[in-house]
């Protein structure tokens, strides 16, 4: 079973990008709510630690893909990210590989 | 405000962070409301203050895990550029040091003490890469020129240069951490 999370952790690492823009596709959001989405979207199975996702929303907003603004409208102030239009062109342009890629998955190993 | 749990938690990560070289203030309190927010909500589902905390910290991942994850999203290009930058200079000083006319070890040594200082001064994150990027290279082009494979030649000699660049990385890197605790003291 470890070795089974390992793997899908190993493997989510080289699409989290991809991942992480479609969940901010649907709305800003900030830190938390993008890794709930991510838990809850994927039924528990993208389980990586939280904290790695952080520097991951920084990266693309360092690309360009994302922006960030602090919002104070509860108790605490939060980061809320964003697309830009540049990542809304970069989710398609992934979402594309993606369907490529994982066509060819399928087809190879008969499914 | 953050409990037991969460306090050393955000206390080791915020010294790895440092001792990174990657500390941003705003990161840390990004950090800090995401695991209140955990808190809230496994006290939501029944769980005790502790443990809500204790599950929080370890969901988010160990301090090395997540510190390691930002300092690879930070600033790689220019890590890779003021790497570069220490070789070439290394490498320089050891072509400059081999020159017949060259007889000034005084400004040999002050040369690699400064470049190495100035190189961890300007953001490098791993001072004894530095050392070794720019002190490597004299001794190697020493004992490949004379030949000389005494004792001296193939362990003290190399061992002084890169103690000297090693003094300069590690000054420039702990000045670095203070100019950033100055101005940045969250």
């Amino acid at each position: 079973m470890y070795m089974i999370i390992r793997m899908i952790g190993e493997a989510l690492k080289g699409h989290l990008d991809l991942l992480l823009l479609a969940i901010l596709a649907e709305g800003p959001a900030h830190g938390y709510a993008v890794i709930e989405s991510l838990r809850a979207r994927s039924g528990d199975v993208f389980d990586l630690p939280e904290g790695t996702i952080y520097p991951a929303l920084h990266r693309l907003e360092n690309q360009g893909l994302l922006r960030s603004s602090w919002s104070q409208d509860s108790a605490r102030r939060k980061r809320i990210y964003q697309l830009t239009p540049k990542g809304q062109q970069a989710l398609v342009t992934r979402q594309d590989e993606w369907l490529k890629f994982s066509k060819a998955i399928n087809t190879t190993v008969g499914i | 405000m953050a409990g037991n749990h969460i306090q050393k938690y955000l206390h080791a990560l915020k010294r790895q962070l440092w001792l990174r070289g990657v500390f941003d203030p705003e990161s840390l309190e990004e950090v800090e409301n995401h695991l209140l927010e955990a808190v809230e909500a496994g006290i939501r589902r029944g769980l005790s203050v502790d443990e809500s905390e204790r599950r929080a910290v370890e969901r988010f991942g160990s301090v090395k895990v997540v510190s390691l994850a930002f300092e690879r999203e930070k600033n790689t290009l220019m890590q890779k550029l003021l790497l570069a930058l220490a070789v070439l200079t290394g490498l320089f000083i050891a072509y400059v040091d081999s020159r017949p006319t060259w007889d000034d070890t005084g400004i040999t040594a002050g040369a690699i003490l400064l470049s190495s200082g100035l190189l961890t001064l300007l953001g490098y994150r791993r001072p004894w890469l530095i050392a070794l990027a720019i002190g490597l290279w004299l001794p190697i082009y020493e004992i490949y020129v004379s030949h000389n494979y005494s004792l001296p030649n193939l362990i003290f000699f190399p061992l002084a240069i890169l103690l000297m660049a090693s003094i300069g990385a590690y000054g420039g890197w702990l000045a670095r951490l203070g100019i950033q605790k100055t101005f940045h003291p969250a």
